[in-house]
């Protein structure tokens, strides 16, 4: 007897293991063929609430091939019988002869589950009207021989269930681990999608999150089948009930018959942490239209609390981190931030030889705003100053309230009279703001700023050298009338003239 | 290098790839391919297992697949770019209308070459429609016509096993091969023509469908039949009718005569293209590649098609063939205003919906409690799916 099914393990084998059905099916309808000189072998399997037989594999003509036909068997025919008795029938038509074999076997699902999986169906053997019938003696040998491979069939069967059963204890094992060491929002996030595809391969999983204050459902992240990732920031659903399926189900409202037709290629899995839902995760087989597999529903489901405390905890951990490096007030970086990051920029700019630019603006008399209209009004003056920098600066470019009322602006690849051009428009802006203070006899309060800008290499090799030299370019303009702009460059050329005993204007 | 085939109701096809790749193993002796034939449910579940572990489900280095699944495949990156490797693609040795559809965003890439082509006909039995029709080039050439005509046949004496309609190579329920043709005749299909919205419960896509499920309703044609399970396949002599987008064999000796499918406007027909594609993981592409030009050579490619009853794509086979074809005339006809599937990323998908559609129908037809509304709902929902798919991909 030739086997050719490929051999998993074991030295000597004395069973083979097929890899996988298909494999196994193949072996076996090409080895009944060749020992009993059949012109045709199939392999079908039987399901029993449709009635129906679906061929799984077919061996004619020396070519072993998958096809799809789905068949009833006619009431009282060989076939039939053979189902019903679960023993050999023979028939012979006008189109040749037929011996139908019959087998049926129930096995535990392998993954633990109660169920009880039903393997039920037949192999199809034929010969031509020219060749000769199966007899009674010859019948009971080819039904014995398939028997003896369907021995294998279960083993292979439960080969493949075992395979997953692994795959599953390799999932739970590892996207723990990934859910649990998810910190930062965009990495975790990509991290969550990237071990779910990992392990189930859906043709897509999407991550929306709920935006509490707008009332809205935000997308976040998409990752394909080829695992590749996007952000869906696009997206973005009101949350009312009505406006879309996505925010019913946030809502847990029904969204009827549509779903079910979908339960069986589409998993919506709502977030939710403390009975609080915070987004929804969506996993699709939509363009294959592939099942997924209830095995691997359960276990998504089962992740559910685990995803959702891993996006919680992401979310928490950016928050502490912003409240950490942002000025609440101002929505400008905090000075321990700046410090970094001006370390970063300030290398960047000596090895690309680049020029870098440092603006310190300072509120002029905000003191005496505080003390004569009090903090409250102090604190929407500095809120209104965040708020006009941040509108006006380039992607580049990095604020920071280093203290009280004053602010660095860092200016990557800027030169003087580009720091210079942007101060310009900062403190026009500025001139024109309009604080209201109803308390006030002129309801109203009018801001200025006084600016003072170094740069880099011109002014200074060194990081304090920049800072030193744009806060003294700041105090000359204090010390002259405040309001207005110096450049340090124009600050120290000013010095050295009125060390030599003249007088030129510095301002912008 | 491994070649995958897609499975055919006639193992006619089988074995001409068997002997396709016999001469190659001869002109190439050092060449060391093995075969395997998948249905196209098995092809499509590959595609996708590759998709999601490559490792453990690697694919073919050579892939029979439909033309239109090629937008699809490619866009997942599973295809290689075979324009510039394949010489008649480079030189556009294929009909226009083929090209054109395969091309249909890119004009200087390909990633599949056109191997065969079908096209669904009627094909009749003078002697069985003798007192039921009298002029079958003009009765048969409206569905109208031709479901009069069904109504009239009736089966010779002694023929115990006579049919009014046959259609070699239903799976047993009706499928979207089967109601296809019907839905473009009445021009209808399953999204508009700008492809921005799914139309599967337009009146002339339902009308189609619903055509082909009257037969199966009516008993012309019989759903999960176990005729050829324990029957094997009905002799030509056993039908009035057979719908076949084949040349269908020994159709002479049975005095078969061939027709246009009936009810189509255009006079032209539906063209079912299939392409060789090389998979863009192969670790041979220069051999894969080889293998796709030689089987696309005008003498191998004419070979294999002529084997099964179907056409070459390649232009000059094709025109010869087209020549030395005995119903030139009807084919010519068919051949004239040819109509392809769209080769669009979702139109595979689209077809699977409507597969499932006609499932459940089937079955429903099959317990004999099938009801219009079931097909409006059915259409109305995946229809649904199909729009939903048009706004993800």
């Amino acid at each position: 007897m030739k086997k050719s099914g490929k051999i998993l393990y074991g030295a000597e084998p004395v069973q083979p293991f097929y890899d996988g059905r298909d494999a196994f099916m193949k072996a076996a309808l090409e080895a009944v063929s060749e020992q009993f000189a059949l012109d045709g072998a199939s392999f079908y399997e039987y399901y029993e609430k449709t009635g129906l037989l679906h061929l799984r594999q077919r061996h004619a003509c020396g070519v072993s091939f998958e096809h799809e036909e789905n068949l009833r068997p006619l009431a009282g025919s060989a076939a039939a019988r053979a189902i019903e008795t679960l023993a050999a029938a023979s028939a012979r038509t006008p189109a040749g002869s037929f011996l139908y074999s019959p087998f049926r076997f129930d096995y535990c699902d392998p993954a633990g589950g109660r169920s009880i999986i039903p393997c039920f169906g037949l192999v199809s053997m034929e010969r031509s009207p020219r060749k000769r019938r199966f007899s009674p003696a010859e019948s009971a040998r080819a039904d014995a021989f398939l028997r003896s491979f369907l021995r294998d069939y279960y083993k292979a069967e439960f080969f493949s269930l075992h395979r997953k059963y692994d795959k599953n204890v390799s999932a739970i094992t590892e996207l723990t681990e990934v859910f649990a060491t998810a910190l930062r929002v965009r990495e975790s996030f990509r991290h969550i999608l990237s071990g779910i595809q990992t392990y189930f391969g859906f043709d897509r999983v999407r991550l929306y999150l709920i935006d509490e204050k707008n009332r809205k459902l935000k997308g976040e992240l998409s990752a394909d089948i080829r695992g590749q990732i996007k952000s869906i920031a696009y997206e973005e659903i009101p949350l009312e009930a009505g406006a879309h399926r996505f925010a019913d189900i946030v809502l847990g409202r029904s969204s009827g018959a549509f779903m079910e037709r979908y339960k069986d290629c589409v998993l919506y899995m709502p977030l939710a942490v403390q009975g609080v839902t915070i987004g929804l995760l969506i996993v699709d087989n939509l363009l294959s239209q592939q099942r997924i597999e209830p095995q691997e529903l359960a276990m998504l489901k089962s992740f559910g609390g685990q995803i959702a405390l891993a996006v919680d905890n992401s979310r928490l951990f950016d928050k502490v981190e912003e409240l950490s490096l942002y000025d609440e007030l101002t929505k400008l970086p905090l000075r321990r931030y700046f410090n970094q990051r001006f370390q970063e920029e300030f290398y960047r700019a000596e090895r690309f030889k680049q020029p870098l630019a440092l603006v310190w603006a300072d509120v002029d008399y905000f003191k005496e705003v505080n003390d004569t209209y009090g903090h409250q009004i102090g604190d929407k003056v500095l809120k209104e100053v965040g708020r006009v920098i941040l509108s006006n600066l380039r992607k580049i470019d990095f604020p920071c309230r280093y203290g009280g009322d004053e602010i660095v602006i860092l200016l990557p690849q800027a030169s003087g009279a580009e720091a210079q051009r942007l101060s310009q428009r900062l403190s026009q802006e500025l001139a024109e703001l309009r604080i209201p203070v109803p308390f006030s006899k002129t309801r109203e309060l009018r801001v200025t700023v006084s600016i003072g800008v170094s740069t880099f290499p011109q002014d200074a090799a060194t990081m304090e050298g920049l800072l030193e030299k744009a806060d003294d370019a700041l105090y000359w303009v204090k010390s002259h009338g405040r309001g207005k702009i110096a450049l340090y460059s124009d600050v120290a050329e000013e010095k050295k003239k009125t060390a030599a005993g003249g007088k030129t204007d510095v301002n912008g | 290098m491994i070649i995958w085939l897609l499975s055919d109701y006639d193992y006619r096809k089988h074995l001409a790839f068997k002997s396709l790749l016999a001469r190659f193993s001869a002109a190439y002796p050092d060449s060391n391919i093995e075969f395997s034939v998948k249905s196209r449910r098995g092809l499509w579940e590959s595609m996708f297992a590759h998709l999601r572990d490559p490792k453990r489900n690697p694919l073919a280095d050579v892939m029979e697949i439909p033309q239109n699944w090629t937008e699809l495949f490619s866009k997942l990156g599973l295809l290689s770019d075979l324009s510039s490797g394949l010489e008649a693609l480079a030189q556009r040795r294929y009909p226009g209308f083929i090209l054109k559809e395969l091309c249909r965003h890119e004009d200087s890439r390909a990633y599949s070459a056109p191997w065969w082509l079908e096209a669904p006909a009627l094909f009749y039995r003078p002697q069985a429609l003798k007192g039921a029709v009298e002029d079958p080039d003009k009765e048969l050439a409206t569905w109208e016509g031709f479901r009069a005509a069904l109504d009239r046949v009736r089966a010779p004496a002694r023929r115990g096993n006579f049919r009014e309609l046959s259609v070699p190579g239903s799976s047993g329920s009706v499928s979207v091969a089967d109601v296809l043709p019907r839905v473009w005749g009445r021009r209808g299909g399953l999204f508009s023509d700008d492809f921005n919205r799914a139309t599967f419960s337009r009146e002339e896509t339902a009308g189609g469908i619903e055509d082909w499920l009257e037969l199966a309703i009516s008993g012309k044609i019989e759903l999960f039949s176990a005729d050829r399970f324990e029957s094997g396949p009905r002799p030509a002599e056993d039908c009035a009718f057979i719908i076949s987008s084949r040349k269908i064999q020994g159709s002479g000796r049975s005095g078969l005569r061939m027709l246009p499918y009936p009810g189509y406007p255009s006079g032209g027909g539906l063209m079912l293209v299939y392409n060789l594609a090389v998979s863009a993981s192969t670790r041979d592409t220069a051999a894969a590649m080889a293998f796709v030009a030689w089987a696309m050579e005008p003498r191998n490619a004419s070979a294999f098609a002529e084997s099964f009853g179907v056409f070459p794509c390649l232009k000059s086979v094709f025109e010869e063939r087209l020549r030395d074809e005995k119903e030139t005339g009807v084919y010519r006809r068919l051949f004239s205003a040819p109509e392809l599937k769209p080769n669009l990323m979702v139109y595979p998908t689209a077809e699977l919906l409507l597969e499932r559609v006609l499932w459940n129908l089937s079955l429903k037809i099959a317990r004999r409690d099938y009801e219009r509304e079931d097909l409006t709902r059915e259409l109305i929902m995946a229809q649904g799916e199909a729009d939903y798919l048009l706004s993800l991909y």
